[in-house]
């Protein structure tokens, strides 16, 4: 028996033959290889059957021999769907249309939302974002990426200390740290001031609270520097001392700088890929081929669509090939010199206050060893040695 | 004389055919070029190797073979499927008559 579904495919008619000698009629059409089937009759004069469109266009030569005539009653199947679809193609487009205008703004931003910053600040992420192309009513694909737009930011903008970037559907919600909150008034409960670290006294300036070293003195840590107890003796009030004592501390820093390093910088030469990412398979649609350069660092950025708030498995794949050379640093034994010491420098700024300074750096051992040189390095530094430190109740009032 | 040796000639291969056929055990139909016929229940009626049409009509179907007609009676008969030399006919099949050539009738 044929496929029904190839016929639909193919296209089908219903013809209705009527006349004399339909049986012979049928005996041509068959011999002459037309296929036909559902072969019904009606009344002594009709019959009706179906048979395929390709076919249906011969079937007049075989009926102006005969006296048959001839009606198509149905047509069927895909071509005749097809040119349906045609006549209707405004629906069909219309519908695709709609589709690709919410694909289209599914992906669009739609909102910047900023959380956690004083208005001056979010007017200048906003501004920062403006610049950076961030905007209501800009397609998401040609903006940077939610990390990129976050190390922007942060650098861009000098009292950032964090800002988190995310991007919830069409939404990017930003929630943003300052570095410099409002103070809140700190309620001082009575304390002393005393040494964080052994030290000698440089300088000394007292707000409140009654000194009890003098500049030069040696102090231990844990020793009293400023206490908080005023007034005569047998009067005597307890108060928060406050106040700034710098002392003279000394560090000992150890530091190893080989003489010939080797690292990788790029060198501006770069190769662009995009892609089509469906599910695990990726296809490239622009930029093939391997890059002229051997040595390169890939950085895959991927990039998926939207469908109002359902990620499609369709995503864009954008690769950026960077060229990079390897260089092998130098140093003489001075610049290297120079340089560990600038590295031990740095070290100790990150050890104490911001506010400390360094006074004198002197080198206690030097050495050349296996290529590198190695340095020890006493130094001399001036900072703020007071930590408060509640006075222990002894006379409960 | 001449169409007589002819008639004898046909009725020589028939002869040979039907012997093969017995003898090599060969399906007859493909031998002899009969029809073969398969019903299932009342419904359908599948015919191989026939040699066309003479009666179509929801009541009776009629069909040339090679020796002979056949003649299927029944009611709402629809063709399913027709080809060069089969048929599959759909419909309450009550009766499958062999016609043989009658004295005079037109072959």
């Amino acid at each position: 028996m044929k496929n029904q579904w190839i016929e639909f495919l193919s296209g089908k008619v219903t013809v209705r033959v009527s006349g004399r000698g339909i049986e012979r009629f049928l005996n041509v059409l068959i011999r002459n290889g037309l296929i036909i089937w559902n072969v019904k009759r009606h009344g002594t004069e009709t019959v009706t059957f179906t048979m395929r469109l390709a076919d249906a266009l011969k079937i007049r030569k075989y009926a102006r021999e005969r006296e048959c005539s001839i009606t198509f009653l149905k047509r069927a199947g895909m071509p005749f769907l097809f040119k349906r679809l045609l006549k209707n193609s405004g629906f069909i487009g219309g519908a695709i249309l709609f589709l690709l205008i919410i694909m289209f703004l599914s992906n669009v931003i739609w909102g910047i939302e900023i959380k956690g910053a004083k208005p001056a600040t979010e007017y200048q992420i906003r501004k920062e974002l403006d610049k950076m192309g961030v905007k209501i009513g800009k397609v998401q694909f040609f903006v940077d990426n939610v990390e990129g737009i976050q190390r922007n930011l942060t650098n861009n903008i000098g009292n950032l200390t964090w800002v988190g970037v995310e991007l919830k559907g069409t939404t990017y919600h930003l929630q943003v740290v300052e570095k410099k909150e409002p103070e809140k008034p700190e309620q001082l409960a009575p304390r002393n001031l005393v040494a964080k670290k052994k030290a000698v006294i440089s300088s000394m300036f007292v707000e409140t609270g009654q000194k009890k070293v003098d500049i030069n003195d040696h102090v231990q840590p844990g020793q009293v520097l400023v206490s908080g107890v005023i007034g005569k003796e047998g009067q005597t009030q307890q108060v928060a001392a406050v106040g700034e004592v710098w002392g003279e501390t000394w560090y000992r820093s150890h530091v190893e700088l080989p003489l010939e390093t080797n690292f990788f910088v790029f060198n501006g030469q770069e190769k662009q890929k995009h892609s089509i990412i469906l599910g695990n398979l990726e296809i490239p649609i622009w930029g093939f081929g391997e890059p002229e350069f051997k040595e390169y660092e890939t950085d895959k950025n991927v990039k998926s669509i939207h469908f109002l708030k359902w990620e499609l498995p369709i995503s864009i794949g954008n690769e950026t090939l960077r060229a990079r050379e390897e260089i092998t640093r130098t140093y003489t034994q001075k610049e290297a010199e120079k340089i560990a010491i600038d590295l031990a420098k740095n070290k100790i700024k990150n050890e104490v206050d911001e506010e400390a300074i360094i006074k004198d750096e002197k080198i206690l051992h030097k050495e050349l060893k296996n290529g590198k040189v190695i340095l020890d390095i006493h130094f001399k530094i001036i900072e703020n040695i007071a930590v408060g430190q509640p006075i222990p109740k002894e006379t409960p009032e | 004389m001449k169409g007589g040796s002819f008639f004898m000639a046909k009725k020589w291969g028939l002869r040979v055919r039907n012997w093969m056929a017995q003898k090599m055990d060969l399906p007859q139909d493909v031998m002899m070029d009969l029809p073969r016929i398969t019903m299932i229940g009342q419904i359908h009626i599948y015919i191989e190797n026939h040699r066309g049409l003479i009666t179509f009509t929801d009541k009776e179907l009629r069909l040339l073979l090679k020796q002979g007609q056949l003649q299927i009676k029944g009611n709402s008969f629809v063709i399913k499927t027709i080809l060069p030399e089969e048929i599959l006919l759909e419909g309450k099949i009550d009766q499958v008559l062999y016609i043989n050539e009658n004295p005079g009738g037109t072959k």
